[in-house]
């Protein structure tokens, strides 16, 4: 088990145990998965190989700095606080740790627990005060991006006015680049002040637009779960009849075959007509079974919409569009009218054409169509006028 | 179809001092390309002329031809009209000395039996050259494959050329069905041919639809016979009214007639000549293709991994002070 020391304490060789000691950067053993070992105290103690590291510090995986004080109790002190990418190594604050605005602290679950027993606690190291509910599970590998897609949720929930808010494209991305900017902010730790000012000015101004909003996205998101919990129920539902099916026909297979065997047993008619009856009683069976299936639920009207589902009576705006008029296609060719496909036959084109083969004729080729293919390239651009 | 077509739209000029601006253009452009390049040996002298590099072209065009007209399968002529017009399109917006002529050719064959959809794989096609080893075919069907995009680049990706041959069925068919007057057409079928195969050795795919070459070749072959068939464009194409455009189509069909007047076959011993100066230039100036073929990625610098720091490892000398 191993110790984990900052570099100016193992550098002078001090091996003091102290739980609240801060933790230096340049002390933190960069990458790799094996085992370090330090002495401490006469005792040599070792890394485990299944913790992840991000920039050297453990993150994931089981917490292992078991630290045994050659005492009953063990303290997990491995939940070291993972410092964000803008670290100015020269300033330290009091406690010795490098000053910065904002820190993620990774915990692992049991410590959290028994950190946070109580409710609230702070932090190990640095002494803010955290609480137990605002850790998550992290869900990306590099925390950089769980750290900005929480701080993202958090802002659009403040920020969410959609495309149809705005007159014109315009205003809408210059909207979506301030969203931006303010996450960017945030993530990085720039103008923190600064920003969560904004924000709040925000949503001092628009809060009836941001209840609104609110509101539809809850509608949006109810019809959505309405399909796909009429989903769920259908495919269930299918699930449950096809078991429900093949149990019957199996068991339908089974009465049969056993009265076939009664039969030959008890009566004195030959085996052979009790087979052939016996074959037809199970091919009417099956025809049953398949008619049954061809009954078919009524679950939706005609117009496609299902059968006790709410509608919402909105109305539909109203586009007022241009008619279309149909209007033929005019090639200019260039050179004498073609005649048509069809007229070939009659004004005796097709008799100086070699006659299509009845192979030829099996697949859609008749002798017309190579006819009206070559008068045509004859005829394209005869008068092309030049120069 | 053709009033629709690429080439109707961008290789269709208008006359034949346009084709032979284009082509000097080409010559001069290399010239100046060359010149700036600042290689030694580079003269004024050294380089062809154009009127020079006009005799080579026809050398190697009928070269083409025979090359189309002995190969095994037999190559239907629209694919050999086709590798023609390939052949002189790429001629008028490149000069000779810097794509050999003797290259260029079979790909112009191998690429119009791709689109013309006659199929011949890559070793059939290079089986037919007869005068070389199997180790020659294979590097001419490098090279070829090699050239291949450089080809359908200078085409402008135009691929799909008319040739005279289906307009000229087309018009036999019109001819026998509408015109009466002539008895027998099917005679002329021959010299008609003879006529196509001598006008693709002409500009006049560059400058005249196929259906006017085709009509032209069938009105020539009628005179020459004897047969008058003037009353055909009068009557069957409805021209008696509309005397500009009848005019036109004799002035076209007098200018293909002149165009394939002009045509000679080149001299061997100018040809000779000119051959030498062109194999110099390409043996001094000419860029080995070889060394374009891509190495694979051992020459690029790739980005080498970081190296792992070293951990400290428990030593002996650590146990030695417990």
């Amino acid at each position: 088990m191993c110790f984990l020391l900052c570099g100016n304490c193992s550098k002078m060789g001090h091996w003091g145990l102290s739980e609240s000691h801060p933790i230096g950067y340049d002390g933190l053993y960069q990458g790799g998965a094996t085992t370090i070992q330090r002495r401490v105290f006469g005792l040599h103690l070792s890394l485990r190989h299944d913790v992840q590291y991000f920039r050297g510090l453990p993150v994931q995986g089981e917490c292992v700095w078991d630290f045994v004080m050659g005492a009953e109790k063990t303290i997990h002190l491995a939940c070291i606080m993972a410092y964000s990418f803008l670290i100015a190594p020269t300033e330290l604050c009091d406690n010795g740790l490098p000053l910065l605005a904002k820190e993620i602290h990774f915990r692992c679950e049991s410590c959290v627990d028994m950190l946070f027993v109580r409710g609230s606690g702070n932090c190990v190291q640095c002494d803010t005060p955290l609480r137990k509910s605002n850790f998550r599970v992290q869900l990306f590998e590099d925390p950089a991006v769980d750290k900005e897609v929480e701080i993202r949720k958090k802002v659009l929930k403040i920020y969410n006015k959609r495309d149809f808010d705005f007159s014109n494209l315009r205003e809408y991305n210059d909207y979506l680049e301030r969203v931006e900017e303010i996450v960017y902010n945030l993530t990085n730790n720039l103008e923190v002040e600064g920003t969560k000012q904004i924000m709040e000015a925000y949503q001092r101004e628009n809060r009836d637009i941001i209840q609104k909003n609110k509101a539809k996205l809850t509608r949006e998101q109810e019809e959505l779960e309405e399909l796909l919990l009429l989903e769920q129920q259908g495919n269930e539902q299918r699930r449950l009849e096809t078991l429900q099916e093949e149990q019957r026909q199996l068991q339908a297979k089974r009465k049969s075959k056993q009265a076939l065997l009664d039969e030959l047993e008890r009566s004195h008619v030959p085996a052979t007509i009790l087979l052939a009856q016996h074959k037809d009683r199970a091919a009417q069976l099956e025809t049953q079974i398949e008619k049954q299936k061809q009954v078919v639920k009524t679950t939706i009207f005609s117009t496609g919409i299902p059968m006790g589902q709410t509608v919402s009576l909105l109305t539909v705006n109203r586009l007022e569009e241009v008619l279309y008029h149909y209007q033929p296609i005019h090639m200019h060719t260039y050179g004498p009218p073609v005649p048509e496909l069809e007229q070939l036959g009659r004004l005796g084109y097709l008799n100086h054409v070699r006659t299509a083969q009845p192979q030829d004729m099996a697949g859609g080729y008749n002798s017309g169509l190579a006819c009206h293919r070559a008068i045509q390239d004859a005829f394209s651009g005869l008068f092309h006028p030049l120069g | 179809m053709f009033h629709i077509s690429s080439q109707k739209k961008y290789w269709t000029f208008d006359n034949e001092e346009s084709l032979e601006q284009l082509r000097c253009e080409a010559n001069q452009k290399y010239r100046n390309k060359m010149l700036a390049s600042g290689k030694p040996g580079v003269s004024d002298a050294v380089f062809l002329e154009a009127h020079e590099e006009n005799v080579l072209f026809r050398h190697y065009e009928k070269r083409l031809l025979d090359f189309c007209n002995a190969f095994k399968p037999v190559m239907p002529k629209s694919v050999v009209g086709t590798a023609i017009m390939y052949f002189r399109r790429f001629y008028l917006n490149n000069s000779l000395m810097e794509y050999h002529p003797r290259t260029i050719m079979l790909i112009c064959a191998y690429l119009s039996c791709k689109v013309d959809e006659f199929n011949v794989s890559s070793t059939q096609f290079v089986g037919n050259l007869v005068q070389e080893s199997a180790a020659g075919q294979e590097r001419a069907l490098e090279q070829i494959l090699e050239y291949e995009l450089l080809l359908i680049q200078q085409l402008n990706f135009h691929l799909v050329v008319h040739t005279p041959y289906r307009p000229m069925e087309g018009l036999l068919i019109d001819i026998k069905t509408r015109y009466p007057l002539l008895e027998n057409p099917e005679s002329l079928r021959k010299s008609v041919d003879d006529f196509l195969t001598r006008v693709t050795l002409t500009d006049s795919g560059l400058l005249f639809p196929p259906s006017q070459i085709a009509m032209t070749a069938i009105l020539n072959s009628a005179s020459r016979a004897g047969l008058s068939m003037e009353s055909y464009l009068t009557e069957c194409m409805g021209l008696k009214e509309d005397k500009e455009t009848l005019l036109k189509m004799y002035d076209a069909m007098r200018r293909i007639k002149s165009l394939m007047k002009k045509y000679e076959l080149p001299k061997p011993d100018e040809v000779n000549a000119y051959k030498v100066k062109l194999e110099r230039v390409h043996a001094d100036f000419g860029t080995n293709s070889n060394m374009k073929r891509k190495r694979g990625y051992e020459d690029d610098d790739h980005v080498a991994k970081e190296p792992r720091m070293t951990e400290e490892e428990w030593t002996d000398e650590d146990l030695d002070d417990l």
